[in-house]
């Protein structure tokens, strides 16, 4: 018997990522996080203290065979696992991830399923790979019966957010972010890059990077993730402002609405802290524009602000004679 | 807080006078959503005026959702996307109205297994999102009626308050209707108690809403002959005694919307516009939603019957 085939380089990596506040009045300390995210008895669930504790799960996969999503309707169909993930920020801020790697070609009948299975997170296309419609395709995102990275996110949140762990009070309203990124293979020795990064209505966001071969696709998950984390603390913020002005004329009402800021959020912007190596300098394009720490700074600053502006009347009241 | 807007009968101002309680809360500051949960004949877009937005997502409401055909339901944002002019010109101080619409092509499906499992996620997911959810309910002991049921029993929707509003006309039909689909033999609670809810607590959050009542006082009767006049009275009376003796009384009234000429013919927001501006809207049924708006949360109205 001859050895099957090796699936060829993959040249594009695909992935959506979820990003919501826990549903639990208190922060999860390490060891419950751990217990939340052991999605498998085999595998260990990493843990980053510094700076922000960070609980990332072991990977879980999910099996696949069905067309991909693909601009203008590009005939393909694709076999293999998708890998899905979970990480946990401070507690508070839970994020699931699906990605898959996809290589140029593929053969044209379906291996045995146990192929597929030794290359966890590899998905093979039958024939050619229309890599341009389909890095498209995905981020449009999937139509009814393709594949839908979306849903397996989804699904792995919502098992999680069923633990019995969690109370299901959380301490503010807030919005969850779908991130849909890929990742265009280049040439080992080229340089990763941010190619694009928009803001869609629904809470939706797209980003297109580059990645050069050798970069493990789950460096790439990690570096959508640590975005799509700071692109939400940005966003959270920003809501809780504007409802606070909403409420500005009350001052107590203020104080109440910007509150879960300092206590649950302020704390977590440290961008690149849990971002692989060869990776970090994508981060500087964002810092240059749109800014992202700049951004941030300044909406903290307005919180201060607030803050100090309603304590005034307070102080005051301390401190005259009645 | 999640309000389900539930009635026996089909034409009961449920889905009206739902999105009207939906629209002044958001006004009022709240961040609030509208699940249209009455799949097969979904109608609020065309009451918020979204119509393009809605055509826009196509099969990816809510029951395409709940199947697991879509993996997140479409959301419109009603202040974004209304046609309704008034509607687009917000004061100060609202809150996000978003409405999740159903799907028109939606049949019926099993309220169990992963259907269920992802009814709950929404469910929790939307409560750490939005102060007050709506559910417009499909008339009668519907699939959706028994899915929503299920799914609030579940461990998890513990933390989650969820109230109950059932519509009803003002006549005698309805108002017995109503109160078989409350608490008859196969109603809400009964259903309820047979997924595990405990009987008490869902009883107790279980309000009626008289809706297109007739306000006998209104110059809309005034021009009645004395012997019709003693004979709608006489009928309201009676009616009263009816709703009282089938445990639809007073004390479990949450509210009564009038009959409003502007509802009569048209299924629409009733906006201050309405009242104040053009005047073809009572005030009193502005009046009546905005009360009946306040007291979806506050707790004195829902105090043990
Ligand atoms: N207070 C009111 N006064 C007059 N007409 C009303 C009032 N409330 C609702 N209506 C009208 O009654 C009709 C039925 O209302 P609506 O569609 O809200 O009922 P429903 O219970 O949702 O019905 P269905 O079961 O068909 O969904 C509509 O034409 C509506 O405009
Ligand atoms: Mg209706």
């Amino acid at each position: 018997m001859t050895a099957p085939e090796p699936p060829a380089r993959p040249v594009l990596v695909c992935g959506e990522v979820r990003t919501g506040l826990l549903p639990s009045l208190h922060a999860l300390d390490v060891r419950a996080a751990t217990q939340l995210l052991r999605l498998r008895s085999d595998d260990h669930v990493l843990v980053s203290e510094r700076p922000v504790p960070r609980v990332l799960s072991p990977e879980i996969l999910t099996g696949v065979d069905c067309p991909l999503p693909a601009a203008g309707g590009a005939r393909n169909r694709a076999v293999g696992t998708v890998a899905a993930r979970a990480a946990l920020t401070s507690g508070r801020v839970l994020q699931t991830t699906a990605y898959v790697s996809l290589p140029a070609t593929g053969p044209d009948a379906r291996r045995p399923w146990g192929q597929y299975l030794v290359r966890p997170g590899l998905a093979e296309p039958f024939g050619r790979l229309p890599v341009r419609a389909v890095a498209e395709g995905v981020l449009r995102g999937a139509r009814r019966g393709e594949l839908d990275l979306g849903i397996i996110a989804e699904n792995l949140s919502a098992r999680l957010v069923r633990h019995p762990l969690l109370d299901h009070r959380t301490p503010f309203k807030s919005r969850r972010t779908r991130m849909r990124w890929v990742a265009r293979r280049v040439p080992e020795g080229d340089k990763a890059a941010l190619e694009r990064f928009t803001l869609a209505e629904d809470g939706l966001r797209t980003v297109e990077l580059r990645l050069p071969d050798g970069v493990a696709a789950a460096a790439a998950a990690g570096m959508c993730e640590d975005l799509a984390l700071h692109d939400w603390l940005l966003t959270t913020l920003a809501h809780m402002l504007d409802d606070s002005r909403l409420a500005a004329a009350d001052g107590p009402a203020a104080v109440l609405a910007l509150r879960p800021a300092v206590d649950h959020l302020l704390h977590l912007w440290m961008p690149r802290a849990h971002v692989d190596r060869s990776l970090t300098a994508v981060w500087d394009a964002l810092e240059e524009a749109p800014g992202f720490t700049r951004q941030w700074q300044t909406q903290v600053q307005r919180i201060r602000d607030q803050l100090a502006l309603q304590a005034i009347p307070l102080l005051h009241r301390a401190l005259s004679p009645s | 807080m999640l309000i389900f807007a539930a009635s026996d009968k089909g034409g009961t101002g449920r889905s009206v006078t739902g999105a009207n309680l939906a629209y002044r809360r958001a006004l009022a500051g709240d961040h609030v959503c509208y699940l249209d949960f009455d799949f097969g004949s979904p109608t609020a877009a065309a009451v918020f005026d979204v119509l393009d937005a809605r055509a826009a997502a196509e099969d990816r409401g809510l029951h395409a959702y709940l199947a697991g055909e879509a993996g997140e339901p479409a959301r419109i944002d009603v202040w974004a996307r209304t046609e309704h002019p008034v509607l687009r010109d917000l004061p100060p101080g609202t809150g996000r109205l978003e409405l999740f619409p159903g799907d028109l092509s939606g049949g019926e499906f099993a309220a169990t297994g992963e259907n269920l499992h992802r009814c709950v996620d929404l469910l929790l997911r939307l409560d750490g999102e939005y102060d007050l959810i709506l559910v417009d309910l499909s008339a009668g002991r519907s699939y959706a009626v028994d899915m929503v049921l299920a799914a609030t029993a579940r461990p998890e929707m513990r933390a989650v308050v969820s109230r109950w509003l059932v519509f009803h006309r003002w006549t005698r039909q309805h108002v017995t209707a109503a109160a078989h689909l409350a608490f008859g033999p196969r109603g809400i609670v009964a259903g309820g108690v047979a997924r595990g809810h405990d009987e008490d607590a869902l009883r107790a959050g279980v309000r009626f809403v008289r809706s297109g009542v007739p306000d006998l006082e209104s110059p809309l009767w005034s021009q009645v002959t004395p012997t019709q006049s003693a004979w709608m009275r006489r009928t309201d009376e009676d009616l009263r005694q009816l709703a009282s003796v089938l445990g639809a009384g007073h004390r479990t009234v949450l509210g009564t919307v009038p009959l409003d000429p502007v509802l009569q013919w048209r299924e629409q927001l009733i906006t201050d516009e309405d009242v104040v501006v053009s005047q073809i809207a009572n005030r009193e049924t502005w009046e009546a939603l905005g009360e009946l708006a306040h007291r979806l949360t506050d707790d004195k109205c829902w105090e043990q019957a």
